[in-house]
């Protein structure tokens, strides 16, 4: 019951179009964002809608999109991961080094997902029975994954990766698997996420963590499978990832965390916890990469686009304060 | 209020637009030294020697000496490659004995603890790629105290810690071998783009500064559209070559890559877009990263340099120190089967115009 309230208790007074645009308003506000910027440099510059394009923009950011699922659970529930971009990194080499070394392509697919699980249920474990601040333990754990890529792999990249191994390469009724990838695992998660009693309890997590034990909800177990369900997404935004292109470059992408990060927050879930949605960090991704590709189509420097999500950002995060402060 | 703040963003970006209304070149302001276009040497004003000397060195002319050469890391197909040129050359010259030895991974402070050591445990010569051409000036000045002759090649020491530094590639040099490979390859009235890691990363805005000066200069009627940034992110690098590609079309013929990473990332951009064959790829890379593509033909220029010659001509010229038959103020240096080398800059010898690796050679190379 305290469940329930914990997580309806602000909406329940409002009529139902308020409530719909309390859950979903952020996520119409991207949307809005996406087709006025797809509208608007179409007009300036044709090609930008053009179908070749929007392929570019759909493929090349879904494992971000991917990766912003998992951390938007993390962020729900209260907690954050900073060692994301380092661990996609090292789960991507990983996998491309299991490619080349001859094991079967499913197994090169399956190994970082599990690895992936494996060391987030860790991050898990020290955040939810160690008690040691999240931001604490992904910081740490993102110095040992960066400084031991670059020692193991000495750089080195990872070339003459078998063909059928090059998942993100293959379509699907003309589509990029990418696409579908993003389209099918950010539905599955909406559902789970408002439908299930386990995804309820992470923003009952997040919301109110004391609430939500008194409420019967086993607060630690639920945190690290909040980690090892990030894990998974991980793993999944890794092997999109390596199988873009026919070369894994074995170092992290720069600045991945915080372009995930950002697309959870700018999507509309709050920082501190307890409210919003996968759909919005999967928008929000996409707003991204329309972003980033209009800066080309305009004739923009690509500083811009740091600019532009720094303000949005910012823009988000005032919001939700502002929100919090009027309905606290 | 949110609404308003998002959508003023968004506004910012199109507004933004009007005021950048021309293309970005990612090029520097300095001044630029543009070679001839057929191929004679350039200009070079002259400077006078202004590297280091060794004190009290021993006469060491003809007879047998022993080199060390301490890279920025071994175990490297880059670093393997310059040891195989020292080898070359200390079997030809037939009086040095020279082995490699330095760290595992590209770190200042142990790259300096194997100096200081073979400083004491005393060589007649050194051979060094720096990882800090500051951090590493004192235990070079330390060796030059000792009478050590100092050679320096690939990254540079500050000048005075060494007696020469073997250059691999001037800017101008890099900057005429890739727009007449482009030119080559896509004709004179076509038009490029570049991808390149950012606007302000040093080396590579002199390359497209250098690039534009010398375009201008001997392909007039070359089409330089605009450049891009990257970072050193091979999937981003990819994503803004393909970008280009939606954005251009036809028109766009060629695509230079100004780093390792934005070279086989725009490679790929191009075969994944089935545009092998239309549009030429051309740019700084290492061979291992591009043999696909140049095996499948849809990369017919690499531009870099040969490690192996640049091990090689560094070896001459520390043979040619110690001998005494290089000294400040001399102009040139033989250096085997490279024959003369210029002396540029003061003390340093450049290794001469940069290499195009091809489909011919490029299988030959392991880096």
């Amino acid at each position: 019951m305290s469940l329930e309230t914990a997580t309806i208790r602000r909406s329940a007074t409002t009529g139902f179009a308020a409530r719909t645009f309390a859950t979903y308003g952020q996520e119409f506000i991207i949307l809005a964002c996406i087709v006025v910027l797809f509208v608007a440099v179409g007009l300036i510059a044709p090609r930008f809608v053009s179908p070749t394009n929007l392929t570019t923009i759909f493929v090349g950011n879904a494992y971000i999109a991917v990766a912003a699922i998992g951390m938007s659970m993390v962020i729900i529930s209260g907690h954050i991961d900073v060692s994301v971009g380092s661990l996609i990194g090292v789960l991507a080499t990983i996998s491309g080094t299991l490619a080349v070394s001859g094991y079967p392509v499913w197994f090169a697919w399956l190994a970082p997902v599990v690895v992936g699980m494996v060391v987030t249920s860790f991050i898990g474990v020290l955040v939810a029975y160690v008690r040691i601040p999240s931001i604490v333990v992904t910081l740490g754990m993102l110095s040992i994954l960066k400084g031991g890529l670059i020692s193991v792999t000495g750089g080195a990249w990872i070339t003459n990766l078998p063909p059928d191994y090059l998942i993100a390469q293959f379509r699907l009724f003309g589509i990029p698997s990418p696409v579908w990838f993003m389209i099918i695992l950010t539905g599955l998660a909406a559902m789970f996420m408002r439908y299930t009693a386990f995804g309820r309890s992470i923003y009952a997590i997040g919301g109110n963590g004391e609430a939500a034990r008194v409420a019967g909800i086993p607060v630690e177990r639920t945190t690290v499978m909040i980690f090892a369900i990030h894990g998974l997404f991980a793993g999944i935004a890794a092997v999109l990832f390596a199988t873009q292109l026919q070369v894994i470059q074995s170092t992290v992408p720069p600045n991945l965390e915080l372009t995930v990060i950002t697309a959870s927050v700018v999507g509309g879930v709050s920082i501190l916890g307890g409210t919003g949605t996968v759909v919005g960090s999967t928008l929000a991704a996409i707003l991204f990469a329309a972003i980033g590709s209009s800066l080309i189509f305009l004739n923009v420097s690509a500083y811009w686009l740091r600019a532009v999500q720094g303000l949005l950002i910012l823009a988000t995060v005032l919001a939700d304060m502002a929100r919090r402060h009027r309905i606290g | 209020m949110k609404t308003k703040t998002i959508l003023m963003a968004a506004g910012l970006v199109l507004a933004s637009s009007a005021a950048y209304a021309a293309s970005w070149t990612g090029g520097d302001d300095l001044p630029t030294n543009p070679l001839a276009c057929d191929g004679t040497a350039g200009e070079v004003a002259a400077k006078p020697y202004d590297g280091g000397v060794p004190t009290n060195a021993p006469d060491r002319n003809g007879k047998k000496i022993t080199v060390v050469d301490v890279p920025k890391l071994i175990g490297v197909g880059y670093f393997s490659a310059t040891t195989k040129g020292q080898a070359e050359a200390a079997k030809e010259l037939g009086n040095v004995d020279v082995k490699t030895d330095g760290p595992t991974k590209a770190n200042i402070d142990e790259q300096i603890t194997f100096i200081d050591n073979y400083v004491t445990s005393g060589v007649d010569g050194i051979l060094f790629a720096a990882n800090d051409p500051v951090a590493i000036a004192p235990v070079l000045k330390k060796a030059l105290a000792a009478g050590i002759n100092v050679v320096g090649y690939d990254a540079n020491s500050t000048p005075d810690a060494r007696q020469w530094f073997v250059n691999q590639a001037e800017f101008n040099g890099v900057a005429k071998s890739l727009v007449d490979n482009l030119a080559k390859e896509i004709g004179e009235d076509s038009a490029f783009a570049i991808v390149t890691s950012t606007f302000t990363t040093p080396n590579q805005a002199r390359w497209i500064a250098e690039m534009a000066a010398y375009a201008a200069k001997c392909h007039p009627k070359l089409e330089f559209l605009e450049t891009v940034e990257a970072q050193e992110d091979n999937v981003l690098s990819f994503n803004q070559a393909t970008t280009l590609i939606n954005k251009h079309g036809d028109k766009l013929k060629g695509i230079v890559g100004m780093t390792s990473v934005a070279t086989p990332a725009a490679a790929e951009a191009v075969t994944q877009s089935g545009l092998c064959g239309k549009v030429a790829v051309v740019g700084l890379a290492t061979p291992n990263a591009m043999k696909p593509y140049v095996e499948k033909d849809c990369v017919k220029s690499v531009v870099l340099w040969n490690p192996v010659d640049l091990g090689y001509a560094a070896m001459y010229v520390l043979r040619a120190a110690a001998d005494g038959t290089l000294k400040p103020g001399d102009t040139s240096v033989k250096a085997g089967k490279l024959g003369d080398l210029k002396v540029v800059n003061g003390s340093e010898i450049l290794l001469g115009a940069p290499f195009v690796f091809d489909k011919s050679n490029i299988g030959q190379f392991d880096f």
